[in-house]
């Protein structure tokens, strides 16, 4: 679907196994490459994103359909499913 | 890296130095993310350029660069 850049700002991103990301700030764009680098979240989930950053930015690559919504391959367990682990082996 | 909101309202010159306007946006294919055209308020009356819904719609291939301005490679946008 061919749609302006503009549509991107203020969608909310969620992953494919349904998590809340965050919310569209600003899309980074490669001229050289002609494409879209990423979506530019400012306010992010950061019970999932463990980042004490102002923004975080989810490369285009993950990003599987964008319309009222965007949404994005979930990347994010393996982090979180290792730190349970380790919780487990402390405990 | 270059934000698409810091390109708002950015001159868009012809490499001839000719101002052709401010960004008004630019098109994207959703799936693969890539930048198609680029669409300019006009500042002036350039013949040689599409015009659509008062907006002129420039190939993304005529990006010659990006940096104070946006320069149009002229020359491209007679092939396209």
């Amino acid at each position: 679907m061919i749609s302006e850049i503009s549509t991107f700002f203020g969608l909310r991103v969620y992953s494919d196994e349904g998590r809340y990301i965050g919310r569209v700030d600003d899309v980074v764009i490669d001229p050289e490459r002609r494409q879209i680098r990423g979506l530019a979240l400012g306010e992010f989930n950061r019970g999932l994103i463990d980042s004490h950053a102002p923004g975080i930015i989810i490369p285009y690559r993950l990003v599987k359909s964008v319309g009222d919504i965007v949404i994005v391959k979930d990347v994010f367990k393996l982090k979180k499913e290792k730190k349970e682990e380790a919780q487990v082996v402390e405990a | 890296m270059i934000f698409a909101r810091s390109l708002a309202k950015k001159t868009v010159l012809l490499s001839d130095g000719t101002v052709v306007g401010t960004v008004y946006n630019i098109t994207v294919d959703l799936k693969t993310g890539t930048l198609l055209e680029i669409l300019v308020r006009p500042q002036s009356n350039i013949p040689a350029l599409e015009r659509q819904n008062g907006f002129y719609v420039i190939p993304f291939e005529a990006v010659k660069s990006i940096a104070d301005y946006i320069v149009i490679d002229s020359r491209m946008l007679r092939k396209v």
